[in-house]
């Protein structure tokens, strides 16, 4: 502090005077100290801590809340916001949205539903469903990479679209899966924690692993921080942000599929509040909406803190009608909080 | 003058109805500085692009050592040694220091089409480089957007210190920067030029380019007007022949 004041003058010419500042090198006793300051680590421990917050309060609140059986209830309900909020963190970081996410999941188990009718064994239904997302975002991804279309105009004609194919080929109505082995990962687990849950935990340690250890990845934020600089660095672009789209489409499938194990039947209605929740998620993850910044562990814990608010609530007897309203609270807080944080 | 590097013959390139080059002829000679100056909109950064990939020029011959090339992107004008320093330096804010410098040739290992980051080496090794060139960047693990203007332009120009095979083109490499930056970021051109790389640097800075450089190019409404070697000139001739008050030295 003193430093400063030492040089009035120098500080008042130079309004970059913090970057200005860090162009020195600093002490260890500077460094921890930028580092708790730092807005990356608030932004990458708001989600955990407001989890252990609302698990605390809920628990004093009704200390059945923190029974084994309710937690692991809890966190089968939160595969499927986990398993979107994955695919949405790869649109978000290539500085995109996908809207089309919860009508890709209805579509999905549309044709999953085609596929058991038509006698298919259960694996292929599952691949059926998986292929679906994947063709969806391809498809999204083909159009805002070549088409140079903003992804939030190509993604909410996508949203209508695939919300009306699979309305048309299911004529609206759902059909039945009475099958113990696609029921088997909502019901089983290990020590009480669901195979779905699981599932959905497995594939965030891969897309992990692709974002932060592989090319690809690196392609991928750095297309979403500044595509320009991309090009220039000879980056596909186009190629990366079908990937992305592609990878985003994919958990769409795989919401699908789990979707379709967790109820029994397809679901050709489109549940808005899937992709609601996802986009929640990923914005109390700590992603930066603006690109190029993500943690694949922050979605999750994101739609985990959303579901456990959920079920928190109903436990409280709270109506269900209010969780939309305090969902849509905290997602604004949760931005409002990263406002700026470019 | 030593063999030319690059040689840019009657390059043209039209942007609907705005001709950018109207036909630019130029020489960069192996292994020395070579400048490019010119008023805004002369055609200088167009013309820097048609020779590091970024865009293709509608007509004319660009010759990299003797032979015809024909950039597509700038992978080609990489693939050819020559590495580039945009004017907007092209770093991604949100990456490190070293993601930045390693971009699309990451080092990886692995089997096959299955490969993963050594994302430890990458890092060390760009720590050592950053030392090496004696640049002012506090970490390499560091976000971009964390760092001063002069850090950041560091940072560009070790990445293309780092990975030129012949040639670097810098586009305005001290817009940016204040006076003891600008000096620092001038010995490392220098050092580059002594450890044998021929330089392409575009200024407004008609001091730097005498301080700088052995031949300096003057671009006026898209062509190359004149070419002197700058010894033969003075800053107020330059400056001359940039307006167009005078016409030849």
């Amino acid at each position: 502090m003193s430093g400063t004041l030492t040089r009035p003058a120098e500080t008042a010419a130079t309004p970059s005077g913090p970057s200005a500042a860090q162009a020195r090198p600093a002490s260890r006793g500077q460094a921890l100290r930028r580092h708790l300051g730092n807005e990356d680590l608030w932004t990458r421990a708001t989600a955990p801590v407001a989890l252990v917050v609302l698990v605390i309060v809920f628990s004093i609140l009704n200390p059945r809340f923190l029974s084994w059986a309710s937690l692991t209830s809890m966190l089968a309900d939160s595969t499927i916001p986990i398993v979107l909020a994955l695919g949405a963190t790869f649109a978000v970081t290539l500085a995109g949205i996908d809207l089309s996410l919860a009508s890709t999941v209805a579509l999905g188990s549309v044709t999953m539903g085609l596929a058991y009718d038509a006698g298919l064994p259960m694996w292929v239904c599952a691949f059926v469903a998986l292929f679906t997302g994947l063709v969806v975002g391809a498809f999204n991804g083909a159009i805002i990479g070549w088409g140079r279309i903003p992804d939030f105009i190509v993604t909410l004609g996508t949203m209508s679209l695939v919300m009306g194919v699979g309305l048309i080929t299911s004529q609206g109505k759902p059909v039945q899966m009475p099958d113990a082995s696609l029921s088997f990962v909502s019901v089983h687990g290990i020590g009480g924690i669901r195979y779905n849950f699981l599932i959905a935990i497995a594939l965030g340690v891969l897309l992990h692993v692709v974002l932060f250890h592989t090319r690809f990845g690196m392609h991928l934020l750095a297309v979403g921080d500044n595509t320009d600089a991309s090009k220039a660095m000879a980056l596909r672009v186009s190629r990366v942000k079908l990937a992305g789209y592609v990878i985003c489409g994919g958990m769409g499938g795989v919401g699908a599929i789990l979707l379709t194990s967790y109820i029994g039947s397809s679901q050709p209605a489109t549940n808005t509040d899937y992709l609601l929740r996802a986009i929640a998620a990923v914005v109390l993850g700590g992603v930066s909406l603006f690109g190029g910044r993500a943690t694949m562990v922050g979605p999750i814990i994101g739609a985990i803190l959303l579901t456990f608010l959920q079920s928190g609530l109903t436990l409280l007897g709270v109506s269900a009608f209010y969780s939309p309203l305090l969902i849509g609270i905290v997602v604004i807080a949760a931005a409002l909080l990263m406002r700026g944080r470019k | 003058m030593s063999a030319a590097k690059v040689e840019v013959r009657d390059v043209r390139k039209t942007f609907g109805s705005v001709e950018a080059l109207r036909g630019a002829s130029l020489s960069i000679a192996q292994g020395e500085i070579t400048a490019i100056v010119g008023d805004n909109g002369a055609g200088k950064s167009t013309l820097v692009k048609c020779i590091t990939g970024l865009i293709p020029p509608d007509t004319g011959d660009i010759l990299v050592d003797g032979s015809p090339v024909h950039f597509s992107s700038p992978k080609d004008a990489r693939d050819h040694g020559i590495e580039t320093v945009y004017q907007d330096l092209a770093l991604c804010d949100q990456l490190s220091v070293w993601q930045n410098l390693y971009l699309d040739r990451e080092l990886t290992r692995g089997f096959g089409p299955v490969q993963f980051l050594r994302r430890r080496q990458m890092r060390s090794e760009a720590h050592r480089l950053v030392s090496d060139l004696a640049v002012n960047v506090p970490h390499v693990g560091r976000p971009v957007r964390r760092l001063s203007g002069g850090q950041r332009q560091a940072v560009a120009i070790a990445r293309g210190v780092m990975w030129a095979r012949g040639m670097i083109v810098l586009d305005e490499p001290t817009a940016a920067l204040g006076l003891r930056e600008t000096a620092q970021v001038e010995g490392l051109i220098r050092r580059v030029v002594d450890a044998g790389q021929t330089v392409l640097v575009v200024s407004h800075n008609f001091e730097q380019v005498k301080r700088l450089s052995s031949q300096v190019w003057v671009m006026r409404a898209g062509a190359v007007v004149t070419g002197v070697r700058t010894a033969d000139v003075t800053g107020e001739e330059l400056v001359g022949l940039v307006t167009g008050a005078i016409t030849a030295v």
